[in-house]
């Protein structure tokens, strides 16, 4: 019964760390961060910590300061706010309960399966626990792929040593609330009642979940972060949110560092992601300086970060390039058939393509749906890129890791059935609507 | 309140029955049970194996044992798993490979080839061998003679990657043991088929042979060390 107590505790202490900087910011600031929903600033609160851990890692500060730091001013800000708190006016949001209640039961079952999958194994649990033994950032040379991203294993370690330096899937457990949180974070943007809205949520997490991907894998936090960064930016389509660019921006260059450290291919899901708005939503000069400056400096921080703690390894990323030119017709019909196989094997994508390309032809086409089609054809082009230039084992690694890398961007294109719905919804108001005038 | 309820309740039911399919595709209820009546340990163990797959209760029974103050070399035989040093490992202690540990040890160290159209192939793996010790023909008849080259090989790519080349020019009794003592390590991949090649057989004769089998030397033979813990097939050496 102890460990069900702790599996609890660690979940609430996930969401009191969670709850730092704009929710309990609340009442004191007049930031529009603030207008945001109670998720949105969860998952911009996430955004922050994380980015926090980042920074701690690489400078090498211990994470327990980090902690205290974290403990302190959300005390001392809960004890400030207390008087202005109306607990009169509390209401129980059952949308989050829901939220809450699908974290615990991912919980439950990853503390019940316990296994790791062969790349945790082989890499991911080492890193983690370079970190979870207080090891420095650069003592990640002596573990196999070192230049790897460390940002997931550093989160999993984070969570593992606090508060109870208990079983090490207490750390994993943060994998199971971002990825909810972010499913729950998705299907808020669509037009319907909340009672609808969790039932769209339950569909999406039932799709979509396999403990396969919370044993230690990253792909899971590629996959949560792509939904969050879809949700904000469907937001820049959104007319209502026209005056929150600057921070609609900020947020999505916090997420590009996150998913640049987390793993290799992230950096590029979000660049096509960054890239796809700049091309097709007219922005101001601003926040279109502010994205690439953004986007450049992230990008720029990787390199120099990896070249002084010589972590990169050139020698592995020459070696497992290979640009014969007579391979490449031989690897495009591999590529080809596994993609077609495992195509239909991510449900994701054969629910929401189709969903997709009717939404294209029987609405009219608006900006984020070009986004969207943008973005599908930048990510299948990735696809060939990245498998066509590796040296000779193509089909290796095309067996084992394109379903992955098909998964890790599968979330994206959840947007697809967000614009049908609004899109559905839209019209049929406007048939009711118009019925309704000829009728008076 | 209740009146709110009442008017969705059609969709409260459908969000109840989803959360109840959700429980009971992934087993929940048994899940939680087992999490309160068995503890994290036994449950770890059941997972990984204790002198299987990871190996990974012998492991840490080594661990809390010997209380070792390095990281002791891991050689998992097991090819459905990686290295399982992961469960035991010490980021502040180096790892000494004068105390080994071998995980899944098995007695005959081989590889099995079937026929495929002209050629024999065989899909096992092999990771911890230092080379070919010899070959076994299993033949339909009790002898068969052999006037060619034999080649043993991987393939990237279609092309192939030799591992072994020789002639044969012999009578080969029915599951007589022909030694080769060829020293190589490119035998061990954890990934690829390997194939047997006799160029100049006919198909007649081809279609003699039921299976080829080559038996390996072990790279870390017990013999060569002392034995300080074993289990079943899993043993720690020095």
């Amino acid at each position: 019964m102890s460990e069900i107590i702790s599996i609890f505790s660690q979940i609430l202490f996930i969401l009191f760390i969670i709850s730092f900087p704009v929710i309990i910011l609340n009442n004191n600031s007049k930031s529009k961060f603030c207008e945001f929903s109670l998720i949105d600033k969860l998952c911009i609160n996430l955004i922050f910590l994380i980015n926090v851990l980042f920074f701690a890692s690489i400078l090498n500060i211990n994470s327990k300061y980090i902690l205290y730091l974290y403990l302190f001013l959300i005390i001392f800000l809960y004890f400030f706010n207390f008087k202005k708190i109306n607990f009169k006016n509390i209401k129980i949001n059952y949308y989050f309960l829901i939220l809450l209640l699908f974290i615990i039961l991912i919980s439950i079952d990853i503390a019940h399966e316990l296994y790791f999958a062969w790349d945790t194994k082989s890499f991911w649990f080492f890193k983690t626990l370079n970190f979870y033994q207080n090891q420095k950032f650069e003592n990640l040379k002596n573990f196999p792929i070192s230049d790897w991203p460390h940002l997931g294993a550093y989160i999993w370690s984070f969570f593992w040593k606090f508060p109870f330096s208990g079983y090490e899937y207490f750390g994993r457990i943060t994998y199971a609330f971002i990825y909810v949180l972010s499913i729950f974070s998705i299907v808020e943007i669509v037009k319907v009642h909340i009672y609808q809205k969790i039932i769209l949520a339950i569909l999406f997490i039932s799709l979509t979940y396999n403990y396969e991907f919370f044993s230690g894998l990253q792909d899971i936090l590629i996959f949560s972060f792509i939904l969050i960064a879809s949700k904000f930016t469907y937001y820049f389509f959104e007319k209502r949110y026209k005056t929150k660019l600057l921070e609609l921006t900020f947020i999505l260059l916090g997420i590009a560092n996150i998913l640049c450290w987390i793993k290799n291919e992230g950096l590029f899901f979000i660049f096509f992601l960054i890239f796809c708005i700049l091309i097709i939503k007219n922005l101001d000069l601003k926040t279109k300086k502010l994205l690439i400056t953004g986007s450049l400096t992230i990008f720029l921080i990787k390199i120099f970060i990896l070249n002084y703690y010589e972590i990169f390894n050139s020698d592995h990323f020459i070696g497992s390039l290979d640009f014969k030119i007579f391979n490449l017709f031989e690897k495009m019909k591999i590529i080809s058939l596994y993609l077609s196989i495992y195509l239909t094997q991510v449900p994701i994508y054969l629910i929401t393509l189709p969903i997709l390309i009717y939404t294209s032809f029987k609405y009219k086409m608006k900006d984020i749906t070009k986004f969207n089609l943008f973005f599908l054809i930048l990510n299948l082009l990735f696809i060939y890129v990245a498998f066509l230039f590796k040296s000779s084992e193509t089909e290796l690694q095309v067996r084992f890791s394109l379903k992955r890398v098909l998964f890790e961007t599968s979330g994206f294109y959840f947007l697809a059935i967000v614009i049908f719905i609004n899109n559905y919804l839209h019209s049929f108001n406007q048939k009711i609507f118009s019925s309704f005038k000829k009728k008076h | 309140m209740a009146k709110k309820f009442k008017k969705h309740s059609g969709l409260l039911l459908i969000i109840v029955f989803l959360l109840l399919i959700f429980i009971y595709n992934h087993n929940l209820f048994r899940k939680f049970y087992n999490i309160i009546f068995t503890n994290y340990e036994t449950r770890l163990i059941e997972k990984h194996g204790y002198c299987y797959d990871d190996s990974v209760g012998f492991l840490r029974m080594l661990k809390k044992k010997y209380k070792f103050n390095f990281n002791p070399l891991i050689i998992n035989y097991e090819d459905s798993v990686p290295n399982s040093g992961w469960s035991i490992y010490d980021t502040y202690n180096k790892i000494d490979k004068n105390h080994k540990i071998l995980l899944n040890y098995p007695k005959k160290y081989l590889l099995n080839f079937k026929p495929l159209d002209n050629i024999f192939y065989s899909k096992d793996n092999i990771m911890h061998s230092n080379g070919i010790e010899n070959i076994v023909f299993n033949l339909k008849n009790t002898n068969i003679r052999i006037d060619s080259d034999i080649k043993i090989y991987r393939k990237t790519l279609n092309k192939k990657d030799i591992i072994y080349e020789g002639n044969f020019h012999k009578i080969i009794n029915n599951n007589q043991k022909i030694p080769i003592q060829f020293i190589t390590k490119k035998i061990n991949s954890r990934y690829k088929a390997t194939f047997i090649e006799i160029s100049e057989l006919n198909a007649d004769q081809l279609a003699k042979i039921n299976s080829i089998t080559l038996n390996l030397n072990h790279e870390f033979d017990l013999k060569d060390f002392t034995i300080i813990e074993k289990f079943n097939n899993c043993y720690y050496v020095k």
